[in-house]
Formats: C-alpha cells, structure tokens, sequence
C-alpha cells in the first residue's frame, strides 16, 4: 500500500487508476498516515515549508474542487505534475522558524561583561563555530550522530 | 615465427598470475565503491570520547540510486533519509521536530573519497591481517600519515563484499578518538521501498530549518590563505548570515580527502568579546586570533599544528 501511495505522489500513477487509495485514503487510518509521512520526506527533500498536520484533509479537498477529466491517464499524469495540484498545497502552509545558529549565538552573546579584551577560547568552547564546521564539512559522521549542540 | 609469437602469447598471462598480496589501495577502493553500490542493512556503534551511540542502518541501491535511513537508537531521537546526494536529518527538540536538509555526505560505512589518488600524497596505506567483526571476516589496511598534519586510521573491510566494516581513528600516541564499526550487517535482498520514511510523531511540529549558509560570489576579498599544510585543498566557501552579526561569516573548508578544517573569517563586531588562543575537544582542535579587526577562527579533526597553520596563513591586504 505504501509503495502505491508514493508511486501515486510521484505521479507513477494517475489517480483514477488508484481508485481505492483515494477512497482509503478519505476513510482514513494507516494509508493517510503514510501518505502524510512520504510527504514529509519529500517536501524536506524539495525544500518546501512544512505540512501541519491537517494536510491529508486540505489535500483530499482541494482533490475534490478538481473537476472530472476525461483524459488519457498518461496525460491526467502530466497535467498533475504541471499543475502541481499537490506543491501548491504545501506551498500554503508554511511554518518555518530560524534555529540552530540563532540559539546559540543568544547563548553566546548573554555572558558579556567586557567586549573589547580578547578572550581564550579554551575557556568557553566555540561551539557555535564547532557546529557550522560539522554541518558543513561531508566528512563528518559526527554531524549525523551526535552534533556539537546536541550534547547530552 | 609465428609459432614462436603464439607461445609468447599463451605464456604471457602465466606471468602476471602470481599469487601476490592484495594491495592496500585497491581493498579500500572496493570499500569505498561497496559503501554506495550495495544494499545492506546493520546496526553500527560509533563511539568518539565518552560519546557512544547504536546507529541502525538500512541502504539500497538497487540500480536507480542510493537511498538510506539511519535512526540513532541513543538518547535523543534522531534519524537522517538520503536520497542520493540529498540528506535530511529529523531531530527531536522537546514538542518539535527540526528537519535539516544537507548535500552530499560521508556517513560511516561510505567514509573513504571516490578516488584513492586524493590519499597517496598525504597518507601510506599498508595491508594487514584478517580479524573478525560483526560476524564477518575483516582484512585490515592501516593508512598512516606521511606527517604529523592528520590522522592515523585502521580500517577492517569485509572480505566477500568489500564493505567496510569498522573504521578507528588514532591519533600519534596510538589512542583511539573515533570509531565507527558494525555489530550486524547483513547483505539485502530488494525489499520494496517501505520502510524509506522517517517515524513520525503526529504529536509533535514538524519545523524545517532554514539554511544559514550560501555559496559565496567570489567577490573581492580583503584576505588570501597563504601557504595551507601540505595535502589540503580548499573544496568549498560559503556565507553564513549570523542574526546578531552584521556582517557575514565567511567560512572555508580545507580537506586531504579524510580529514576536514573550516576557517572562519569575519570582521569584529561589537558587542562580541574577540577569540584568541588554541584548545582541543577529542579528535577536534581550534585555533583563534584576531588580525587587522577579523577574528580568524579554525576548527577541524586534524592535529593542533594543522589549525594553527591553517590560521597563520590567512593575510590581510
């Protein structure tokens, strides 16, 4: 069933063709659960803001506003793609937030008393710098596993 | 003549045949090609200080491209998919999940560059014995530094399929600093695509992170890296826009093809205590100083001497 939902999301298969997934999918359960989860990856993947977690139902909504085409599946495929009938969901929602470096540098920049005599780094990690090293370099398996912000 | 030219012929592979030892660079490379080509599935530890994690790994490539899942089984929950070149990484923070989208990677077991050439300059490759991990016999190959600017690594590759199955970083006094290795891996047959999506937690907000760096326009700079120690190149310059900072960060990453080293450049500002000095956190080293109002700061897992060198180089105009 999976395999089907991602096949129907790359446009592998026209949706009249998936009948039943979409009905499944409207019912609910498993089958929306993992049509929601391969989004996720996907629109991580293409950069795209996020999907709350309503999104199957917006989806299945906006499915319904489409009018019936009467059209070869293969082209029914294309029109999907090009109007990306399913982009533009996401795109509508968006809930991106700056973190990471911005946390940091907060942490950084509270423990201040004078700014202008040097300081020896051996005294406060920078571990702000430590973690835009590790996630930039593509050597470091580090980065992955344990980054130098996640230290437990 | 001609009979003679025949016999040349069918003698000459006799020859080459001979039962010689396997050589170092070629065990390496069939690793580095194994790490992407094959699908596999397997639990590795990877252990750096008194950090150790269980990492499980499943990674396919069954002719339309490499895809991978990792899930630290750990302490916090965290888990990276990749898809060939594009790697997002789903991390736990409290009520939130941040998803953090990267290029390119070089995850444990796919750790070794494409091309050995990029080693031979800095490193010597020695062929060792055969010992048992995760169940499956090892060969050894030993790649030691040419100098005392990196690393010692000792890698155990599995002798049927080439994969690496355990990588140890030394440092000169022969102490372990990282090491990745396998406490079960075994080869897998196609299994459809199912299990390519991350666990999610209807719970909790999925919040994408936006990214701080861009590649830099090679606009004129007032800085130049001198002379670099020897085997690194510069691989990739980038911008980070830092909210509080006003100007951008540049940062420059240096790599011999295992090791890596990022210079920060960036004009003081106020507010912010200049960095100076030198300090170390397992394999990784820092170096910090302040020349003609930049603060110069250099991070890597390579020895104290590479950061400092890597510093000292930078001049201003």
């Amino acid at each position: 069933m999976k395999s089907q939902i991602s096949a129907l999301m790359d446009g592998d298969i026209a949706l009249e063709d998936a009948e039943y997934l979409y009905t499944t999918l409207k019912s609910g359960g498993e089958s929306a659960q993992a049509w929601s989860d391969y989004h996720l990856i996907g629109d991580a993947m293409r950069g795209n803001p996020v999907f709350k977690p309503d999104f199957t139902e917006r989806l299945l909504a906006s499915l319904e506003d489409e009018p019936v085409l009467l059209v070869p599946a293969v082209k029914r495929k294309q029109a999907m793609l090009k109007s990306s009938k399913l982009w533009s969901v996401a795109a509508s929602v968006s809930a991106v937030v700056f973190v990471g470096w911005v946390v940091l540098q907060q942490q950084v920049q509270s423990g201040l008393e004078d700014d202008a005599t040097p300081m020896e780094i051996a005294q406060s990690l920078p571990s702000d710098y430590w973690l835009a090293h590790q996630s930039q370099a593509s050597n470091n398996s580090a980065y992955y596993i344990q980054p130098a912000n996640y230290a437990e | 003549m001609k009979r003679f030219l025949l016999a040349c012929l069918l003698a000459t592979p006799f020859v080459v045949v001979h039962a010689e030892p396997e050589d170092p660079w070629l065990v390496l490379q069939k690793a580095a090609r194994a790490a992407h080509d094959l699908s596999y599935k397997g639990v590795f530890i990877y252990q750096s200080g008194d950090n150790i994690k269980s990492v499980q790994i499943t990674h396919t490539n069954s002719g339309q491209g490499e895809y991978a899942r990792m899930v630290v089984l750990d302490g916090t929950p965290r888990e990276v998919l990749s898809q060939g070149g594009d790697v997002v990484i789903f991390s736990s923070k409290n009520e939130k999940v941040i998803m953090e989208k990267r290029r390119a990677h070089n995850l444990f077991p796919a750790v070794l560059p494409d091309d050995m050439e990029l080693l031979k300059a800095s490193y010597q490759a020695r062929i060792g014995g055969t010992e048992r991990i995760a169940g499956r016999d090892g060969r050894v190959v030993f790649l030691d530094p040419r100098d005392s600017l990196r690393y010692a690594y000792k890698f155990w590759a599995d002798r049927e399929y080439g994969l690496l199955l355990k990588s140890l970083m030394l440092n000169d006094q022969k102490q372990m600093l990282e090491q990745m290795a396998f406490s079960q891996v075994n080869m897998m047959e196609d299994q459809g695509m199912d299990w390519f999506h991350p666990n999610v937690d209807h719970n909790k907000h999925y919040i994408l992170e936006e990214a701080h760096a861009q590649p830099a326009q090679e606009a004129v700079s007032s800085w130049t890296v001198g002379a670099l120690p020897a085997g690194y190149r510069k691989v990739e310059q980038v911008t980070r826009l830092v909210p509080g900072k006003s100007a951008p960060v540049t940062q420059v990453i240096f790599t011999d093809g295992l090791a890596s080293v990022s210079l920060f450049i960036e004009p003081l500002s106020k507010g912010i205590r200049p960095k100076i000095g030198q300090t170390s956190k397992g394999a990784t080293h820092f170096y910090a100083n302040v020349s003609k109002g930049y603060q110069i700061l250099v991070v890597g897992e390579v020895p104290a001497a590479t950061v400092a060198q890597i510093g000292s180089a930078v001049s201003f105009k």
